[in-house]
């Protein structure tokens, strides 16, 4: 069934997944899913193609090694599940299994950064700094419910494996409009124009950074919000490009480490092409096990909720040139 | 065995008294469920709390005033989502206040998650929650206690389809090798996964069979009958024998509220004020059913 939406509701990004994968079975008699345990939302495509769906049950890494053997013989294998068991225990079939080979697997999952209230077991937050390690992997964190689809449609053709991170994607706010932006795996969206300084970020705060620069507005502040959802091969065009067009004024916010995400993918950027920057802020997890509470409430504890992203972009803006 | 032991009070709990404790500890867990906004592991709570009540009142060797005593019995609660069964169990048995568990569960900076920490919470021993983790640490700590010459033994907990996982097997077989009599895991066999039932898409049969292959000694229980989870207790080979013990228990998911037994959407959920009326109903008349 397709799912209707209406721009700024909520829609579960999961269905979106369980909706897209039943209509690209139809289309790619060599797609496979394949799951741990996870399948509630994979059941319109189970039922469809119950010959290329798979539950392995509590076994992320037959799951990850299962899908590469697939993949080996020509198939598609699309695996998804929690991403902090698919990310970590399954790391090293990740690895040697579908990435040495450089084989199409498609790695799904929800629970990226401090989300979901699990505790730390239950949190994602290295993810994308294993996976960016990973030689052929493509590595993106999607915060609009939509977009979701539009990725793995993309990732259907594409030669080695991708890496697919959403928060809880239960309720997930839409952010864009369809057709709004050009949605393309390695491109970054300018979610919002601006001039002053830039917020670079991706996942489920990109709406929390879009709510900073609307606040900043109405003191006069012009603040570009970029929806870096691919981290890895990172635009490198658009980060240059900003760093002109906004005074050289970085903040990065991410529901993942503050270190080894995508603030280290764009400093690595500016290190590496000498791009002259006035001023860059960092918001993400410190190192710390982060405990339990709510999404919001554990971003405010942990230094990278709305109102510190409000005054880190503040300080950016007011840095000396 | 020559263990001390460190139950405080006096005789140990009678049959009745065991089972008007897991009753308490269902009832107390299904008042959370209707009072807490978000999910809880409900199914696999209800049924492990025969199991949760025999080891905090009466397998467990264990001081809830001298959490740190080193002859301490360990526990390591390998199927982690169960955490808030555990909170309950060890509250009835006077490590917490069950207060403070209603009062603050899943709230920032509680102690009391969705999964247990043992940063957070001390006289938990385990900081557990990804499946698979509990029998390697548990072997880990009956080396630790063969090694120093202690008499304690070593609990540990896991679900059936926990045992999916590729690292209990590989625990399993260090435990046999390593000759740990002193290991006993108990697992909550309810037959059902998060989204399917055993055998339907994963084969566990035949399961004692698997154990028994691994070289443990296998005990298999009703784990909803009382009389059997203390005997299986009282039989247990000395903790300096050479063969860790597996003690299968046989069990419903949602045990206690029949809108819940075997059914796979109440793997996690939450209560209503009109279904706690219910389940609490429904729990009140699964007992009177089990003592007719
Ligand atoms: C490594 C890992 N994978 C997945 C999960 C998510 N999960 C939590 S409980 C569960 C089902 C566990 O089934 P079982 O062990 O039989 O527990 P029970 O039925 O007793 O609740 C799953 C898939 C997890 N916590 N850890």
């Amino acid at each position: 069934m397709p799912v209707t939406f209406t721009f700024g509701e909520m829609l579960s990004a999961r269905s979106v997944i369980g909706s897209t994968l039943a209509e690209l079975g139809d289309e790619y008699d060599n797609l496979w899913v394949i799951t741990p345990d996870i399948g509630a939302t994979l059941v319109e495509f189970r039922d469809k193609f119950p010959q290329r769906f798979l539950d392995v049950g509590l076994a992320e890494q037959a799951c990850v090694g299962i899908a590469a053997g697939l993949a080996y013989d020509g198939n598609i294998p699309v695996v998804s599940g929690m991403l902090p068991f698919l990310s970590m225990r399954a790391l090293e079939q990740v690895r040697t299994d579908v990435c040495y080979p450089n084989l199409p697997v498609k790695i799904i999952g929800t629970h990226g950064g401090l989300v979901g209230n699990g505790g730390s077991t239950h949190y994602a937050v290295e993810d994308l700094a294993l996976m960016c390690a990973l030689t052929n992997m493509t590595v993106t964190s999607i915060g609009d419910p939509l977009m979701v689809g539009e990725i793995i449609r993309q990732s259907m053709t594409m030669q080695g494996p991708i890496y697919i991170r959403l928060a809880v994607g239960k309720s997930d706010k839409v952010l864009y409009e369809p057709g709004q932006h050009e949605v393309r795996i390695g491109k970054g969206i300018v979610a919002r124009e601006g001039t002053d300084a830039t917020i670079f970020t991706h996942g489920t705060v990109v709406a929390q950074a879009l709510e900073a620069a609307e606040e900043l507005a109405k003191d006069g502040r012009s603040v570009r919000v970029v929806d870096m959802f691919t981290l890895k091969p990172i635009d490198e065009e658009l980060i240059a490009q900003c760093a002109a067009e906004t005074g050289g004024r970085f903040v990065v916010l991410e529901d993942h480490l503050a270190y080894g995400g995508l603030a280290s993918r764009v400093a690595d950027v500016v290190a590496d092409r000498n791009i002259h920057l006035t001023a860059f802020e960092r918001l993400g997890i410190p190192q710390v096990y982060a405990g339990f509470g709510g999404d919001e409430e554990l971003r405010n504890k942990h230094g990278y909720g709305l109102e510190a992203t409000i005054a880190a972009t503040r300080r950016v803006i007011a840095a000396q040139a | 065995m020559g263990q001390t032991s460190l139950q405080t009070g006096g005789n140990p709990p009678t049959i009745e008294e065991l089972e008007d404790l897991a009753f308490e500890l269902r009832s107390k867990l299904l008042h959370l469920c209707g009072t807490y906004e978000g999910a809880v592991h409900i199914g696999g709570d209800l049924s492990a709390a025969d199991i949760f009540t025999v080891l905090y009142n009466y397998g467990l060797n264990v001081d809830p005033t001298d959490i740190a005593n080193p002859a301490r019995d360990r526990f390591v609660l390998s199927k982690g989502h169960a955490a808030v069964c555990m909170y309950i169990a060890m509250a009835m048995r006077g490590f917490f206040s069950y207060d403070g568990i209603v009062e603050t569960y899943g709230q920032l900076d509680s102690a009391y998650g969705m999964h247990p920490c043992k940063v957070q919470l001390p006289g938990v021993e385990c900081s557990t929650g990804s499946l698979g983790h509990g029998l390697p640490l548990a072997v880990g700590m009956a080396l630790s206690a063969r090694g120093r010459g202690e008499g304690h033994r070593v609990f540990c907990l896991l679900g059936d389809g926990e045992t999916g996982e590729g690292s209990v097997w590989e625990a399993a077989m260090a435990a046999r090798s390593n000759e740990l009599g002193n290991l006993v895991a108990f697992i909550d066999r309810n037959r059902q996964l998060m989204t399917s039932f055993a055998e339907e898409r994963i084969v566990f049969e035949p399961y004692p069979d698997k154990w028994a292959a691994f070289g443990w000694n296998v005990v298999n229980v009703d784990g909803h009958d009382m009389r059997q989870l203390v005997e299986a207790l009282d039989a247990l080979p000395a903790a300096d024998s050479n063969r860790p013990t597996v003690v299968i228990c046989d069990t419903v998911k949602g045990k206690g509220v029949d809108f819940m037994e075997r059914n796979l959407a109440w793997h996690a959920g939450s209560l209503g004020p009109a279904d706690l009326e219910r389940a609490m109903a429904a729990l009140e008349a699964s007992r009177e059913k089990e003592s007719v």
